[in-house]
């Protein structure tokens, strides 16, 4: 491509300049309108592309598990725990807070939303609050 | 030579259809390790999330078709969301002075109605200026995250999380179609997201107007010189994306049973992602519903797969960015192999 060519604005099929040096087929339109590439090193792109992905796969599922945090809001502090898909939370040790009661986990900020530890099954990161009672 | 030949063809079959191999093997391996992921449950799981996840799709769809995008579209659902949740609720944060939930087709109106004009504003400057759909969406994109925000900070809310919906709200968005096998519920949405689909079929298939948009994104001059009014063509589709993001957010702040200023967050990417994977080209023009389906469908799949083998989450954002690249590699082979 030479730089008259790489100056021409992408918008739209029409105004977009036709490729020059493709191997096959019509020159790329629209968002592509700028891409000039043979279908030879497109196919090298998409096996390198492939593989990346299936790596990225093995990778995550190298290091798989999901955090459950625990944000005591004010109380001693409580270990993080990672789970798998579908497991049940190993309840913790409860936090303390002086002149003030622990009334258990829950799933949002607002503590509306609890967590029971016997059936609540994790699906996904996520950190649970801390319910406090005035004692 | 002949041998050569076949060689290509079968060479050319894996290479266009990389993409579907390579989830297939997930699929595969995610089955083996984890029996359950091919139980009721779970397919229901994944047809509820499709259901969730194919207006915006069907949405981005008629923008991409355009030879265009929308990025904007994840905003406009967190909104539309945000919006419902505030008014279909039972404890009024944003508006303290209400005391009972609007009617529930007002409201569904309304979100309509905003998503139509963010379209509108969307399409306009497209169409009008000439500017590029990603300069703009950008534009909305941040403003409309910047109206979510002070939306929030209304009333006595302090940008909280909106909850405590409505039971009819929620009854009308997630109560249970029919139930299946051991009383696994199919969710109501799923038939409203069926309706949209069939109803986007009509529109992209059986209208002037579906036919006027296909006639813009392959060649706008053409379509202009033909007798096509192509600026209103370009706001109409921008529109209808519009009011398809409006829907998600609706269905989405009952499905989620709150909503908040991270709601719709990068939907986009992944309705994209889908309209990329089921053949809605970027070269525009070319694109069907179906494949949009098949796009939305196998994206819930593999990441519903994914998070059953809780496959590091961080790893997702890496992993679908790779799908959406190279599924534009296999969409720019499949064009310049055409003959």
């Amino acid at each position: 491509m030479t730089e008259n060519e790489k100056k021409e604005p992408a918008r739209g099929p029409a105004t977009t300049a036709p490729a020059a040096n493709q191997t096959a087929g019509p020159p790329l339109r629209g968002l592509y309108g700028q891409v000039n590439i043979s279908v030879k090193t497109l196919n090298v792109i998409i096996l390198v592309l492939a593989a990346a992905l299936v790596i990225s796969m093995a990778i995550g599922i190298a290091n798989r598990g999901f955090m459950v945090n625990f944000d005591s809001l004010g109380g001693t502090t409580v270990e993080s725990q990672k789970r798998m898909y579908d497991e049940l939370i190993e309840e913790p040790e409860p936090p303390t807070r002086e002149g003030y009661l622990f009334d258990g986990w829950y799933r949002d900020r607002d503590t509306t939303q609890p967590w029971d530890m016997e059936t609540d099954t994790v699906t996904e990161p996520m950190t649970l609050y801390a319910r406090w009672r005035q004692r | 030579m002949a041998e050569k030949e076949k060689m290509k063809k079968v060479g050319d079959i894996l290479l266009n259809n990389a993409m579907y191999i390579i989830i297939a093997l997930a699929v595969v391996y995610i089955t083996i390790m984890r029996p359950k992921f091919i139980e009721l449950p779970s397919i229901i799981n994944v047809l509820s999330l499709t259901a969730a996840k194919l207006p915006i799709a069907l949405g981005i769809g008629g923008c991409i078709v355009l030879t265009g995008t929308d990025i904007s579209a994840g905003r406009v659902v967190g909104l539309t969301a945000c919006i419902s949740a505030s008014l279909l609720t039972k404890t009024f944060k944003v508006f303290p002075n209400m005391d009972s939930a609007l009617p529930l087709p007002l409201v569904l109106l309304l979100v309509i109605a905003i998503g139509a004009a963010v379209g509108f504003v969307n399409g306009f400057s497209v169409a009008k200026f000439k500017l590029h759909p990603f300069i703009v969406t950008l534009s909305t994109q941040l403003i409309v995250y910047g109206i979510i925000l002070i939306y929030l900070m209304q009333g006595v809310n302090n940008g909280q999380t909106l909850s405590g919906l409505t039971d009819g709200y929620r009854s009308f968005v997630t109560g249970a179609l029919f139930t299946v096998g051991n009383n696994v519920a199919v969710p109501k949405y799923v038939l409203y997201s069926i309706l949209l689909t069939a109803l986007m079929w009509l529109i992209w298939n059986k209208t002037t107007f579906g036919k006027n948009m296909f006639a813009v994104g392959s060649n706008e001059e053409a379509a202009n010189v033909s007798g096509v009014n192509v600026s209103r063509t370009i706001i109409l589709v921008f529109m209808l994306a519009g009011i398809m993001y409006a829907l998600t957010g609706f269905l989405d702040s009952a499905r989620i049973a709150s909503a908040n200023a991270n709601t719709g967050l990068n939907y986009e990417c992944d309705a994209i992602a889908a309209c990329v994977i089921g053949g809605v080209s970027f070269v525009g023009g070319i694109g069907r519903i179906s494949g949009i389906v098949v796009g939305v469908v196998l994206l819930q799949i593999i990441f519903a797969g994914l998070s059953f083998l809780a496959v590091d989450p961080n790893m997702l954002y890496i992993i679908k960015g790779l799908i959406i690249l190279t599924a534009c590699a296999i969409d720019m082979r499949k064009y310049l192999v055409r003959k």
